[in-house]
């Protein structure tokens, strides 16, 4: 989940009349979670699908609601404007074919809200812009850009100044040697041609979806802003503008509108859209019984505008607010406007009966058996390694399951089989005392058309005097009480186990396993001073029934 | 208190007051016990602290090859020595008796001023009645004899001799009793034990503390009605993901969250159907190229919803309570906070009943059930619900709220495309959490460490 950093009493001056402690215990119902605070400052977890609340100006919004100081939806005054226009030129329809924006003015930028500005362009970029693959934002110095604009395309060698660069450079040197070059060019693909938004001047004023020029960088001295969204979508660029402009406007800027033409573009509408949603929807989801006219003040709270007809909610959605898919999303609105903490919890009783799966339940058994024997219950992973698998017990490596890219060596592999990992926790248990004996039941997995996953069966015991007889004595002891079955063994040879001492595990005519004494080999490689005795067999096939 | 000994003890303890510091060797021989019980004999009385037990290293010595020939034969100069008694005798012939011996004999002979030798012939000056080594020869003969015993002087010679002595260092145990031992009263009357004597610590075996959880959860929710189902972790991304409307291009989808399966991917994902309907759905409301073969890559579930929600769209209930209890993955570093493979346990409610009130009376009645009262519910996010809530409870040792399980209603988004009309309630977290909290651990790593030492020990603390 992202995180933003605030100042509660920045907040608290945007909120309106009301105490920092109602701000902090209110935070929660808005969901958004308190993750540390420092003195004044806040750091505040939000969810994703809500990009309004990565700056204080959209938490203050909800707030507001929330605490009644102002509710219903925020609405965007949007200035008719001849001023200004962007026009797309053809070409660009193959490489980055949407452009929109808007014109802020008259506000005051301090060094807080170019950080919050900043932030919310990074969520932005990341989240339903995708990583700027949907859509991607500029955010410019209306006063150093002569209008009217052109979105259009260049080579990879047309030059221009970068932000935070002092000298012109290709779009080829930007590519290979920025940051922001290396982290997004990919998204151009092998096109020559690359997207810009040039002035009436051609001066390059960005460079879609990587960077800014330098020359329209935004400072605590700038007082009017151009923004851009560019995108691969119509819809998407005017969400994400949306978001930018109802932050702006309650930032105390003015919007005036840019006319946006050429290329299947066309300008903004950034309008409220309608939906319509049953009370008795609402009342049967959250098992309350409010009338019309809470529903109505609760939506308010969650700064929605609504009215009623009949028992139908008619209700108003910013544009900014495209999270809400359909009727059911109304219905957390009510719940958030409502109050979660007013909500109590009820118990209606059951009109089922439970059950434990047959196949837990005797595992369970099979568990309680081994108990009574003595043994200790492991609990091993079943993602792991290879050397835990294979290097240490000279097991066959030619049916390796691995996963991509794990972020830790010790977790990369499926496991086959459970004895490795229980000998591994031996050797990390040479200076405790024995006897040691454990067991572990699990799941394996192998590959079969894709894969498969069956139950496995896994018993070790060291101690000075461990011997085959004993091993054997308890597996049979353990199938007879857990079961109600007998296996039989047969000498057979396995990497893992001595030669001489080492059998399969016959089940009604069919190997299920391998019992017998670890190679001397491995539990020398594993420190390990007392002979081990171990076993391990498939439960899936014969033994475990699915069914009551 | 009143000490009671068990026979054996008053026997080793009055061995060792006539004779103060044995071996186990030797006190076997004057006790007449086996070897057995003289060791646990032993290991009694050091639990009491009546008997102190030291490893030492003695050097035990024996004869070797040569030394048994000497010591049957004896010495090669006594060999010498004696042959010269009749009278002078030939080089030649002195070398054919004496064999192997006949140079070092000669010259220690000659060294020594007992013999004369001619040009051909050597005759007898004098025949000490012992010659250096003798008496330590004839005092080891065929017997292996502690180094501090023999008169070193005498055997220094010996040592000088190739394969004459054979010296081992061998560990030794020395048990001598405590001041306490050596004045305590031996009870007469036999068949009494001491009762108040410390005993050896044994360990009990007994099932993983994180089953135990488990367990405890399985139970309480079958006793609230809910039926176990059991699914595979392995999943496709269609089950995983799109089912749950998480979009194709979602952060959560990358490969740095969630671990998918090196070159395996599902053939049948689903019935034609049921794919159909989630791309459709997709596509309207997330606004990309739906790509089944996206949906067919192999990942480690990241939750068990994957196994409900299949479940739901197979079997389409009117009213149901199921859980689904297992392993889930996440591609994370290993920390004491996060694992990358951890329990989770997942339910839903199907029925007329289902509604968020209800759902949050259910995990009510279930943290009450596992011994925690002060909880209370957020609002939250999650991509297949709406309303979300998530649950905190108040961790009384951290003082502190934390977030268990999460909750809400799947969306319409989810249910629709796979033909589930009725509403359906679901919660869900992880249960490495709760075990935490039971076992008063810090450090979640220690639930699959299979520390022995932890295993054996590990108390509730709630």
């Amino acid at each position: 989940m992202p995180v933003v950093e605030l100042s509660y009493t920045r907040l608290q001056k945007l909120v309106g009349k009301t105490t920092i402690k109602q701000i902090s215990d209110s935070l929660p119902f808005l969901g958004l979670d308190i993750e540390s605070e420092d003195k004044d400052l806040v750091r505040i977890e939000y969810s994703p699908n809500r990009p309004d609340y990565s700056t204080d100006f959209g938490i203050a919004l909800g707030l507001q609601g929330l605490l009644g100081i102002k509710t219903g939806a925020v609405k965007l005054k949007i200035k008719k404007s001849a001023k200004y226009s962007l026009s797309a030129k053809p070409g660009i329809e193959k490489i980055r074919p949407f452009v929109t924006g808007i014109v802020a003015k008259n506000g005051k930028i301090d060094d807080k809200t170019i950080k919050q500005l900043m932030t919310m362009q990074e969520d932005l970029h990341f989240g339903i812009g995708r990583k700027r693959k949907k859509s991607s934002i500029g955010i410019h110095d209306l006063d150093k850009i002569t209008f009217p604009l052109v979105y259009t395309t260049a080579n990879r060698n047309h030059q221009f100044i970068p932000l935070n660069s002092e000298k012109e450079i290709s779009i080829s040197e930007i590519l290979t040697n920025t940051e922001v070059g290396k982290n997004y060019g990919s998204l151009l693909g092998q096109s020559s041609q690359v997207p810009l938004i040039l002035d009436a001047n051609q001066k390059t004023v960005s460079f879609p979806p990587i960077i800014n020029a330098a020359i329209t960088t935004v400072t605590t001295r700038t007082k009017n802003l151009f923004v851009e969204v560019t995108g691969i979508n119509k819809e998407d660029a005017e969400d994400m503008l949306s978001v930018i402009a109802t932050i702006l406007q309650s930032a105390g800027f003015t919007l005036e509108s840019i006319k946006i033409s050429g290329a299947k573009n066309s300008s903004p509408k950034l309008e409220e859209k309608k939906m319509t949603v049953n009370s008795s929807l609402i009342n049967q989801t959250l098992g309350l019984n409010l009338s019309t006219s809470k529903i109505i003040s609760s939506l308010k709270k969650s700064r929605l505008d609504a009215s009623s007809k009949g028992t139908n909610i008619i209700c108003t959605i910013p544009a900014f607010r495209f999270d809400i898919f359909g009727p059911m999303d109304l219905v957390e609105e009510v719940a958030l406007g409502y109050g979660i903490q007013n909500l109590e919890p009820s118990l209606s009783p059951s009109q089922t009966i439970g059950n434990t799966n047959p196949v837990s339940l005797q595992l369970k058994s099979l568990d309680q058996t081994m108990i009574g024997l003595g043994y200790l219950e492991a609990l091993n992973s079943s993602l792991t390694s290879k050397r835990v698998l294979y290097d240490m017990t000279n097991r066959d490596t030619s049916k390796i399951i691995s996963v991509l890219n794990s972020k830790s060596l010790e977790h990369t592999i499926l496991r086959d089989s459970i004895l490795p990992g229980l000998l591994e926790n031996l050797s990390r248990n040479i200076h405790e005392s024995y006897p040691q004996k454990m067991f572990e039941t699990g799941t394996v997995f192998s590959i079969d058309n894709p894969l498969s996953e069956k139950f496995s069966f896994s018993g070790i015991s060291a101690h000075k005097d461990a011997n085959f007889t004993e091993i054997k004595s308890i597996l049979q002891s353990a199938l007879k009480t857990g079961f109600g079955i007998k296996i039989e063994t047969k000498t057979a040879t396995n990497p893992t186990f001595e030669d001489g001492h080492c059998a399969t595990i016959i089940l009604n005519g069919k190997s299920v396993g391998v019992m017998g004494k670890i190679r001397s080999t491995i539990i020398e490689n594993y420190k390990i001073r007392v002979p081990v005795m171990g076993f391990e067999m498939s439960l899936s096939e014969s033994i475990l029934k699915t069914k009551n | 208190m009143s000490q009671v000994f068990h026979d054996i003890e008053k026997k080793i303890i009055t061995s060792l007051r006539d004779n103060p510091k044995q071996s186990p060797e030797t006190l076997e021989q004057s006790t007449q016990l086996s070897p057995d019980q003289i060791r646990r004999g032993i290991e009694w009385l050091k639990l009491k602290d009546l008997a102190i037990v030291t490893e030492s290293k003695t050097s035990i010595i024996s004869l070797g090859k040569n030394g048994i020939e000497s010591f049957q034969k004896g010495l090669p100069e006594r060999r010498l020595l004696d042959l010269l008694k009749t009278g002078p005798k030939k080089l030649s012939d002195l070398q054919k008796e004496l064999g192997s011996v006949f140079g070092p004999s000669i010259g220690l002979a000659r060294k020594n001023n007992w013999i004369e030798a001619s040009s051909d012939q050597i005759s007898l000056k004098t025949s000490p009645l012992e010659l250096p080594g003798e008496k330590t020869l004839q005092f080891i003969g065929n017997e292996k004899l502690s180094k501090d015993k023999i008169d070193n002087d005498d055997l220094s010679g010996l040592l000088k001799r190739p394969d004459f002595i054979i010296e081992d260092i061998v560990k030794t145990k020395d048990i001598v009793l405590s001041d306490s031992a050596k004045t305590i009263k031996l009870s007469d009357s036999s068949g009494e034990i001491d009762v108040e004597a410390k005993v050896p610590k044994i360990f009990v075996a007994r099932t993983h503390p994180l089953k135990d959880t488990i367990d405890e959860i399985r139970e309480i929710f079958v006793t609230l009605g809910f039926s176990e189902i059991l699914g595979n972790m392995t999943q496709s991304s269609f089950w995983n993901f799109d089912a749950l409307f998480t979009p194709q291009d979602h952060p959560a989808r990358e490969l740095q969250d969630t671990f998918y399966l090196d070159k395996i991917s599902a053939k049948k994902i689903g019935t034609p159907e049921q794919i159909r309907n989630v791309s459709e759905s997709h596509k309207k409301n997330w606004r990309y190229q739906w790509d089944i073969n996206e949906a067919r890559k192999m990942v480690l579930r990241t939750h068990t919803t994957c196994v409900t929600i299949k479940h739901l769209a197979e079997n389409k209930p009117d009213e149901a309570r199921i859980f689904s209890l297992g392993r889930v993955f996440r591609n994370e570093k290993v920390s004491y906070k996060h694992l990358v493979e951890f329990n989770q346990i997942e339910g839903i409610v199907v029925g007329k009943d289902a509604n968020l009130r209800n759902l949050m009376g259910i995990q009510r009645e279930f943290y009450k059930r596992i011994g925690i009262t002060k909880i209370k519910f957020w609002p939250t996010f999650f991509p297949y619900t709406e309303p979300s809530l998530q649950t905190m409870v108040y961790n009384e040792r951290l003082g502190k709220w934390i977030e268990l399980f999460g909750m809400g209603i799947f969306r319409p988004e989810v249910t629709k495309p796979l033909g589930i009309t009725k509403p359906v309630l679901a919660w869900g977290g992880g249960i490495e959490r709760i075990a935490m909290l039971k076992y008063g651990l810090d450090d979640v790593r220690e639930f699959y460490n299979n520390n022995l030492g932890w295993l054996r020990s590990a108390t509730k603390c709630r």
